[in-house]
């Protein structure tokens, strides 16, 4: 792995890394939806807050995070706020459960991924359909959040490779 | 016990209100504003909106620059498909223009008579004017089906603004900013047109179904059975969210072992659209038009004049011709009359001279009798000498006098 430790710009970017991936798949709904496989979605963006939170990530700023989901809810056309509250709420989980681990476990932290997207998602589409009278379909979620789930695996990987290569 | 609940305490309270740091914020601080912005979006304050708006533009063309490289190539690989299959589909479009064109012209001339109808119908006119607008974030989300066109308030776009490719609905316009708006399409699960399938003529209400296809949401009961593959599903124009008479799609019916469902298969590929059309209605109340009209152009009135001395010679020859031919009817009525006087008379004399001939007949036969009596009556009339003969005045003796003499009997 590349190790950007000592060059300076190169270093900055990289460093910056996961904020501006988050940006870009906000503003661009980067997930792989175009494919246009039945049945297939994923969210990519609970990806990375989960993994990035829970590795305490230095410049992986909640004020972004916040930010990023409202560009997600003005991109996608949902009620302003829902995208922010959903990804806060994985940060604070996140970060909960990073306080009460005391021996991390990639398992262990997949699992509760899936607890935390589920949940997540479950109050996303509670308060869509509840309060905003959005017609939503169930099964979507679910395949998104199985998805989801599959995912984090094959990206965490990933991940693991980059942070490899930062300061943190 | 107690001590399990304060580590769960302090570990929530950490998660909340600690800051590392890298943050600016807390966690709670951020929630609650979240919170608090999801309450004020649902709520229409005018800040808000303004707001909103500004949100909007910027995060709109922000996402447009950001989706650049993807669109470059999904629009790279489905240009090389296109030059794939670009001989194959150029004969198939060159046989369809030819089709169309003849097509076109009944399709004019069913269009103004259209337009004049609705003029009756309706106390406006409405007057379209086509925006071509491009789409500038369409990222086919997984629950909401929406698109972002680059035309807004500027451009005169309203909410409800109606938005074809090329004639075909698509969609309505569901949040307008300056530059920008928002398109609700027809497959988004939110998205309810009223319809009329034709040629059944049935009236209904097709949904998007989150995917490619509508589905018949509201259908009157029992019309289920006439109902056949292929029915041309255009808008209704009830309720005047949609404008009457635009095509959407075809109706496909999905036939399972349980269940009957039917789909509206789009007539335009929405994941495909780059450039569509938005249409600014201005709607004209004609009676207003009509009393400036009247006032401003004397022109009008003489043409009116002129048409109402047309229409007064007109009804005038058509009573003079009308009153010729009731005095010919009345001659006609006396001769008819007059005619069947006669037939009844010539009946009479007919029948008279029937009687005539007939008495005649009579008369012939009785005098061919008393000759032949005088010839024969002695050999028929029963005396002393002929017992074999017959009484006088009996049909026997008539019989065998008229057969001179020659008893039947014998």
């Amino acid at each position: 792995m590349i190790n950007f430790k000592s060059q300076g710009l190169f270093s900055k970017i990289y460093n910056w890394l996961p904020v501006i991936f988050l940006f870009i798949s906000v503003l661009n709904e980067y997930d792989l939806n175009y494919l246009n496989l039945k049945y297939f979605s994923l969210n990519f963006p609970f990806i990375l807050i989960f993994f990035f939170t829970l590795k305490e990530f230095k410049n992986f700023d909640y004020f972004l995070v916040f930010i990023a989901g409202l560009i997600n809810d003005t991109v996608v056309g949902l009620p302003l706020g829902i995208s922010s509250l959903s990804y806060l709420l994985i940060c604070f989980l996140t970060s909960y459960f990073r306080n009460i681990t005391i021996r991390p476990n990639p398992i262990k932290d997949w699992f509760y991924f899936l607890f935390v997207i589920s949940l997540i998602n479950s109050i996303n589409y509670s308060i869509l359909t509840l309060f905003f009278s959005y017609n939503l379909i169930l099964m979507v979620y679910l395949v998104n959040t199985f998805f989801t789930f599959l995912f984090y695996i094959f990206f965490v990987t990933i991940f693991k490779y980059y942070l490899r290569g930062t300061n943190d | 016990m107690a001590a399990s609940r304060d580590d769960f305490v302090i570990a929530i309270r950490s998660a909340f209100l600690k800051k590392s740091t890298q943050q600016k914020f807390s966690l709670l601080t951020l929630v609650i504003a979240s919170i608090f912005i999801i309450l004020l979006s649902s709520l229409n304050f005018k800040i808000i909106t303004y707001l909103k708006v500004g949100i909007n533009e910027v995060v709109y063309r922000s996402s447009f620059l950001v989706s650049i490289p993807e669109n470059f190539i999904n629009n790279t690989f489905s240009e090389v498909k296109d030059y794939s299959t670009f001989y194959s589909n150029y004969k198939k479009d060159k046989k369809e223009l030819n089709l169309l064109r003849s097509k076109d012209i009944s399709n004019e001339i069913t269009q103004f008579e259209n337009k004049e109808l609705k003029e009756l119908i309706n106390d406006y006119v409405s007057t379209s004017d086509k925006l071509l607008a491009k789409i500038i974030v369409d990222h086919q989300s997984t629950f909401l089906r929406s698109i972002i066109i680059n035309k807004g308030t500027k451009d005169n776009l309203k909410i409800g603004t109606n938005i074809y490719d090329q004639s075909y609905l698509i969609g309505r316009v569901i949040e307008v900013n300056y530059k920008t708006s928002r398109v609700l399409l027809l497959s988004d699960l939110n998205s309810n047109v009223p319809v009329t399938i034709v040629p059944q003529n049935i009236q209904a209400i097709i949904s998007g179904s989150g995917k490619k296809h509508g589905k018949i949401k509201y259908i009157k009961d029992g019309v289920y059975d006439s109902l056949t593959e292929k029915s041309i599903v255009y808008t209704s124009g009830t309720g005047a969210i949609f404008k009457s008479g635009v095509p959407i799609g075809k109706l496909v019916i999905d036939e399972n072992e349980s269940t009957l469902k039917f789909n509206v298969e789009f007539y335009s590929d929405f994941s495909q659209l780059k450039y569509v059309f938005a249409e600014v209605l201005q709607k004209t109340e004609t009676k207003n038009l009509s009393k400036s009209t009247i006032e401003g152009n004397d022109s009008f009135n003489n043409t009116l004049e002129a048409k109402l001395k047309i229409l007064e010679d007109k009804t005038k020859i058509f009573e003079e011709t009308n009153l010729k031919f009731k005095e010919e009817n009345e001659n006609l009525e006396s001769r008819n009359n007059d005619l069947n006087t006669e037939i009844i008379n010539l009946k009479d004399q007919i029948s008279s001279l029937k009687q005539t001939i007939n008495q005649f007949n009579l008369d012939q036969d009785e005098l061919e009798f008393l000759k032949l009596n005088l010839k024969y009556g002695h050999k028929c009339r029963k005396s002393f000498l002929n017992n074999k003969g017959f009484l006088v005045e009996t049909p026997e003796y008539k019989n065998c006098v008229l057969n001179k003499g020659i008893k039947i009997n014998d």
